[in-house]
C-alpha cells in the first residue's frame, strides 16, 4: 500500500523536475500543480493520523512510523533504479556436457569471431579515414557534393560497426527522408542506437559529448552531418543547443535530426520521461522505437559501470546483436495539447511498440540527487510535522489541517492524470 | 561455476541471515533484498555508501533521509537486512519500537537525551519550528514522559507510543 501511495507522490514531483530550456515559460502553472499534488498527499496522510484522537505531544513527536514506512519502501524497491538495471545472465554451463559446448562457444566467440570483427571494424576505419580526408581535399569548395559523400561515408562506417557485432537488425516502416520541419525521436538504450539508425539512413543527432576516442569521432567526423554536442550538466550548453536545434529543423537542406528525448540510456525494459525540447519546436515528430532482443547480449550501456569501449567489446564478443527498429507514423501536436502532453503521447506510442513500461522519472536523476536539487519537497513534509507539533506549545488553536485553497476538481489533475497510474507493476505474492 | 557464482548466497548464508533477523524474512525475501542490495551497491564493494543511498530519489525527499543515511552508511548486507527488519510483515511491535528508538538515539547510547531529541526534531520539522520553540517542545516532551534529566529510556518510548498503530510494513521485492 505504502509503495503505491509513495509512487504517486514521486510521479508528480518528477513531472516538474524538468530542466528544459523553456522552463520559465511554464514554470508558474506547473509548480502550482505539483504543489497541489504534494500538499494533497501530505495533508491526506496527516489527516489520517490526526483523525485518531491524540493529545500527547510526546506521542506525536515519537511516532515517525509513516516516514519510516516511506523510507523503507524506497529502500527495498524503487522504480527509478529499475530503469537502469542490466539484465543478469543466468549461467547455463553447469553440467558436464553443456560445459564443453560452452567452452567451445567461448573459444569461437573470443578467439575467432572477435579478431575477425576487430579486423572488419579497424579496416572500415582505415578506409573511412582515407576516403574522408580525400573527400575533404577534393571537394573543398563544393559543399553539396562533399556533404553527400560524407553522409555515405558515415553510413558505411556505421554499417561496419553493425557488421562487427553481426547485427541482425530488422527495419520496419518507411525509410526516413530528409524533409524540413521534421524531427525524429527515439528511445535510448545505448550509443549503438545511433549507429544502427545511421547504418540505415544518416541522421544528425543531439548527444552528450563523450571523452576519449568517441569524443574525437563526435567532434572531428560527425560534425559534418550537423550533429550537435553538449554537456548535459551545463545549462548554458543546453540553451545554445536548443537554439541550434530550431535552426537545424527549419533549414531545408540538412540531414534529418534525431533526438533521444530520454536524455540517458535506459535498459530497454522501461521508458523514462521524455524531455520537452523536441516537442517544443513546432515540428512534426516522427517516432522511432528500437527493441533489442536480449537473447545473446544485453545492449544496454550502463555508462556508470563500463566505458563505451568495454561496451563495444561486450557486443563484439557476443554471437549477435538482435534488434527491431520501427519507424512509426509521424505525429503533430494537437491544438489542445501542450508540449508535455504531446511528449507523453509520443512516449506512449514508442513504449507500446517496443513493449516498454513507462516510468515517470527524469533520467537526469542519474546525475544528481532529487533532494539536493529540490529541497522544497522535503520542506513541505517538514512543515506538516512542525505545525502539528506547534499546536501544543502555542496558545491559539490552529486549524486542524494546514489551510490551502480549495482545489479545482479536474483542472489540476488533468496534466498528471496519466502519470498517476502506477507506472511499474509490482508482482505481488 | 553455476548458480552460486551468479547469486552469491548459499543456503547456509540464507539460513544464517534468517536467524540473524529473527526469522522476519523468508528465503525469497532475503533473495529479493540481496538483489536489491547488489543493485544499490554500484561498485560491487560489498557495502552501500551514503551517496548511493541518497541516489534513490524517493528516499532523498524523506525528512528522515539524513538520519537514515547515517544509519545505513557503509552497511554490509547483514546490517542492511537487519535494519529493515521492522518493515517486514512479520515484525513484532517490539521490532518497530526498537527501530524508532534507534532512529532517535543519534549518539547510540541507549537513551534519548535532550540533545538527541533536539537534533531529530530539527530534522523532522525543519525551519517550521524556531529554535526557541524547539527547546520548548523537547522540554515539554520530556516532562510529559516524567523522564529523568538523562532523557527517555526505551520503556518511556514504548509507554508513550502505547496504542499507536506504528504501521511500517512494506512489501518486500521478491521479483527483483
Amino acid at each position: 500500500m505504502s509503495g503505491l501511495r509513495h509512487r504517486e507522490l514521486s510521479q508528480a514531483d518528477l513531472r516538474e523536475f524538468d530542466y528544459e530550456v523553456s522552463r520559465t515559460k511554464h514554470s508558474a502553472n506547473r509548480e502550482s500543480k505539483v504543489e497541489n499534488t504534494i500538499e494533497d498527499y501530505v495533508v491526506k496522510s496527516e489527516e489520517k493520523r490526526l483523525s485518531k484522537e491524540s493529545s500527547s505531544l510526546l506521542r506525536d513527536l515519537l511516532d515517525i512510523s509513516p516516514l519510516v514506512q516511506d523510507a523503507a519502501a524506497a529502500i527495498v524497491d524503487d522504480s527509478f533504479l529499475r530503469c537502469f538495471q542490466s539484465q543478469s545472465t543466468d549461467p547455463w554451463n553447469w553440467n558436464i556436457y553443456l560445459f564443453p559446448l560452452w567452452t567451445v562457444g567461448m573459444i569461437v566467440r573470443y578467439l575467432i569471431l572477435f579478431p575477425l570483427r576487430l579486423i572488419v571494424l579497424l579496416g572500415g576505419f582505415l578506409i573511412f579515414f582515407i576516403l574522408f580526408s580525400a573527400v575533404h581535399a577534393i571537394f573543398k569548395s563544393d559543399r553539396v557534393r562533399r556533404s553527400r559523400w560524407e553522409q555515405s561515408l558515415v553510413q558505411f562506417q556505421c554499417q561496419m560497426f553493425v557488421a562487427s557485432w553481426t547485427g541482425v537488425v530488422r527495419y520496419h516502416g518507411p525509410r526516413p527522408v530528409n524533409r524540413p520541419n521534421h524531427v525524429w525521436v527515439c528511445n535510448h538504450t545505448s550509443m549503438i542506437d545511433y549507429i544502427i539508425l545511421c547504418a540505415y539512413s544518416p541522421f544528425a543527432v543531439i548527444m552528450q559529448l563523450h571523452p576519449g576516442w568517441v569524443g574525437f569521432l563526435q567532434t572531428q567526423v560527425l560534425n559534418c552531418l550537423g550533429c550537435l554536442w553538449f554537456n548535459r550538466t551545463e545549462v548554458k550548453d543546453r540553451l545554445i543547443v536548443a537554439e541550434r536545434m530550431k535552426a537545424h529543423v527549419q533549414a531545408a537542406d540538412t540531414t534529418p535530426l534525431l533526438i533521444f528525448p530520454e536524455g540517458t540510456c535506459v535498459n530497454n525494459e522501461y521508458c523514462v520521461m521524455f524531455k520537452r525540447g523536441a516537442f517544443d519546436l513546432g515540428a512534426t515528430v516522427c517516432p522511432i522505437a528500437i527493441k533489442y532482443n536480449k537473447i545473446f547480449v544485453d545492449a544496454f550501456w550502463n555508462s556508470k559501470r563500463q566505458s563505451f569501449t568495454a561496451h563495444l567489446g561486450k557486443l563484439m564478443t557476443s554471437w549477435a546483436v538482435v534488434c527491431d527498429v520501427y519507424f512509426l507514423e509521424p505525429q503533430t501536436k494537437l491544438p489542445e495539447e501542450n508540449a508535455q502532453q504531446f511528449a507523453e503521447r509520443v512516449q506512449k506510442m514508442i513504449a507500446e511498440r517496443a513493449k516498454l513500461q513507462v516510468a515517470p522519472w527524469d533520467g537526469y536523476l542519474k546525475y544528481y540527487t532529487l533532494g539536493v536539487k529540490h529541497p522544497d519537497l522535503i520542506e513541505k513534509r517538514r512543515k506538516v510535522f512542525g505545525e502539528r507539533i506547534a499546536r501544543y506549545i502555542r496558545p491559539q488553536p490552529p486549524p486542524p489541517s494546514p489551510a490551502r485553497p480549495p482545489k479545482p476538481p479536474t483542472d489540476a489533475v488533468n496534466g498528471t492524470e496519466g502519470a498517476r497510474q502506477r507506472p511499474v507493476s509490482r508482482a505481488t505474492t | 561455476m553455476g548458480q552460486a557464482l551468479s547469486f552469491g548466497l548459499t543456503q547456509y548464508d540464507v539460513e544464517e541471515l534468517k536467524d540473524y533477523c529473527d526469522g522476519r524474512f523468508t528465503q525469497s525475501e532475503i533473495e529479493g533484498l540481496y538483489r536489491r542490495f547488489r543493485a544499490l551497491d554500484r561498485g560491487r564493494k560489498g557495502f552501500i555508501s551514503s551517496e548511493e543511498f541518497s541516489s534513490i530519489p524517493e528516499l532523498s525527499i524523506n525528512p528522515l533521509h539524513f538520519r537514515m543515511g547515517q544509519m545505513f552508511n557503509h552497511v554490509n548486507f547483514k546490517e542492511f537486512a537487519l535494519a529493515l527488519k521492522a518493515s517486514s510483515k512479520r515484525a513484532s511491535r517490539e521490532d518497530r519500537l526498537r527501530t524508532i528508538f534507534s532512529l532517535f538515539d543519534i549518539d547510540n547510547d541507549g537513551i534519548l537525551s535532550p540533545a538527541d531529541l533536539e537534533l531529530m526534531v530539527r530534522q523532522l520539522a525543519g525551519s517550521s519550528l524556531s529554535e526557541e520553540d524547539l527547546k520548548i517542545v523537547v522540554d515539554r516532551a520530556l516532562k510529559e514522559a516524567n523522564a529523568s534529566d538523562a532523557g527517555l529510556t526505551f520503556d518511556d518510548v514504548a509507554r508513550a507510543l502505547e496504542g499507536s498503530e506504528l504501521r511500517m510494513e512494506v512489501e518486500m521485492p521478491v521479483d527483483y
